[in-house]
C-alpha cells in the first residue's frame, strides 16, 4: 500500500488545521442552511484559535 | 352496520397495538443507520439523503485520518496494555472502516518523539470521536429526534 506523503507542519499550522476541520464537521453537523454553517464554521474557527493561542501564552511563564 | 365512534374506537385500537411494533422497526432501522455511520464515515446522513452533512463528515474525517498517518501519528491498536493505550484504541476505532485504513497506510511505524507525531496521534483520536459523534447525530436523525 502506498504510504501518504510525511506532513511536517509547525505547531500554529497543525493547530490552525486542526481547528479549522473541526470547525467545519461541527459547522455541517449543527446547521442546517448554507449561510449559518458558514457563519458557525468562522466563529468557531476563530474560537480555537482564540483559545489554543490564548492558552499558549498562559503556559509561557511555565515553559522553562 | 356499525356508527363512526366504534369505527373510530376500532381504528385506534388497532394503531395502539401496532404500534410498539412500528417503533421497534423504526428503532432497529435508526441502529442500523447509525452503525452505518461508524463503519463509514458519512453512510448514516447518505442514507437519510442528507447529502451536505455526508460529504462534510466523510472529508472531515477522512482527511483527519490521512494526515493523522501522515505526520507519523500513533494508531493504537488492542495491545495497547495501559488505560490511556485502551483509550486511545477506542478512539481510534470510531472511525470504523478508516482505521483499517490508517493501519494499513502505517507502514513506518509511529514517530510520537516528535511534536509532529504527538499531533498526529491527536487527529487520528480526534477523528475517532468526531465520526462517533456523527454517527449518534445520524442515528438521532433516523429517529426523528434531530435534523
Amino acid at each position: 500500500m502506498i504510504a501518504p506523503t510525511d506532513f511536517h507542519l509547525s505547531h500554529f499550522q497543525a493547530m490552525t488545521l486542526f481547528a479549522l476541520l473541526i470547525s467545519i464537521a461541527f459547522g455541517f453537523l449543527s446547521r442546517r442552511r448554507t449561510s449559518e454553517r458558514v457563519k458557525y464554521i468562522i466563529w468557531s474557527l476563530f474560537l480555537f484559535l482564540l483559545i489554543g493561542v490564548g492558552i499558549g501564552w498562559a503556559m509561557y511563564p511555565f515553559s522553562r | 352496520m356499525p356508527d363512526d365512534t366504534t369505527t373510530d374506537a376500532t381504528a385506534a385500537a388497532a394503531a395502539a397495538a401496532a404500534a410498539p411494533e412500528h417503533y421497534q422497526r423504526n428503532e432497529a432501522l435508526a441502529f442500523a443507520i447509525g452503525a452505518a455511520g461508524w463503519l463509514v464515515p458519512g453512510l448514516g446522513h447518505a442514507l437519510q439523503k442528507m447529502w451536505g452533512r455526508a460529504l462534510g463528515c466523510f472529508l472531515t474525517v477522512g482527511v483527519l485520518v490521512l494526515l493523522g498517518v501522515g505526520m507519523r501519528g500513533n494508531v493504537f491498536s488492542s495491545e495497547g496494555g495501559d488505560a490511556f493505550g485502551m483509550l486511545g484504541y477506542v478512539a481510534d476505532l470510531g472511525t470504523g472502516s478508516l482505521y483499517f485504513v490508517a493501519r494499513a497506510l502505517e507502514t513506518q511505524g509511529s514517530d510520537v518523539a516528535h511534536a509532529e507525531g504527538d499531533y498526529g496521534t491527536r487527529f487520528l483520536a480526534a477523528a475517532g470521536v468526531l465520526n462517533l459523534l456523527a454517527a449518534l447525530h445520524a442515528y438521532e436523525a433516523a429517529r426523528g429526534r434531530k435534523a
